[in-house]
């Protein structure tokens, strides 16, 4: 249920719609509680989501490939923030993360956006972006 | 937010890559044997592709890039197991060497 609420928020902030929480909603099933936590819950933390669109854990999850993937020690900093060029990632390695995340969210990354990808953050919205639209 | 992104791509560099993606794609659907190999072999030519050649070769690039599609399709036949079209690399560094 908490993460749920989470998604709807999110989505809510993604499209920026004040006034018209049902557009958002329109995926969800279960659209009573829903639409009631979020009208709730916004004021708080739309503004904190409003830079920060993936959930963390979906953020942290990629983090963590990100790290494998380019062998960085465990405690090396990686955040939504970080640039795959700043932690020494070239474009071939950029190509092995996402190639890497489609299996583990069993996504699947078009071209396209597979080369617009430059952030942890960047690869975490697309992800549940596709993972929304897959589900849908 | 975009405008910060640098590192804009250029036509080549994207085939090269969409390429790239297009093994690492094909390897996935060998046994996991056969898939590791495959994909160390091709991580490995690649990047030393990307370091010994001039990126202004372009017809040398466009010459691997044609050979590695006609690789590319040899090894999305299910027969292909492992990486024996993609033995010839030490040929092309012979090549490369001239």
């Amino acid at each position: 249920m908490a993460s749920l609420t989470g998604a709807s928020l999110n989505f809510t902030s993604l499209s920026s719609s004040f006034q018209r929480t049902q557009v958002p909603l329109r995926g969800i099933s279960n659209v009573n509680s829903v639409s009631f936590q979020s009208i709730r819950m916004r004021p708080g933390s739309l503004r904190f989501r409003v830079s920060c669109a993936a959930k963390p854990e979906t953020v942290n999850k990629v983090c963590e490939i990100v790290r494998k993937q380019l062998a960085l020690p465990e405690d090396s900093s990686v955040t939504g923030e970080s640039k795959f060029a700043a932690l020494g990632a070239d474009s071939l390695d950029t190509v092995e993360i996402v190639m890497g995340l489609e299996e583990e969210f069993g996504i699947s990354v078009e071209e396209e956006s597979a080369q617009s990808i430059t952030t942890v953050q960047d690869a975490a919205d697309m992800i549940e972006k596709l993972i929304k639209s897959k589900d849908a | 937010m975009g405008a910060s992104k640098g590192q804009r791509l250029s036509g080549m560099q994207k085939q090269v890559l969409s390429l790239y993606r297009g093994f690492l794609r094909a390897a996935r659907s060998k046994p996991t044997e056969d898939r590791r190999q495959i994909e160390s072999v091709v991580s490995a030519e690649f990047r030393r592709n990307s370091k010994q050649v001039d990126r202004k070769n372009f017809l040398y690039i466009e010459y691997l890039l044609r050979r590695g599609k006609k690789q590319l399709d040899q090894l999305k036949n299910p027969d292909t197991m492992g990486i024996s079209s993609l033995n010839v690399s030490p040929s092309q560094n012979n090549k490369a060497k001239t």
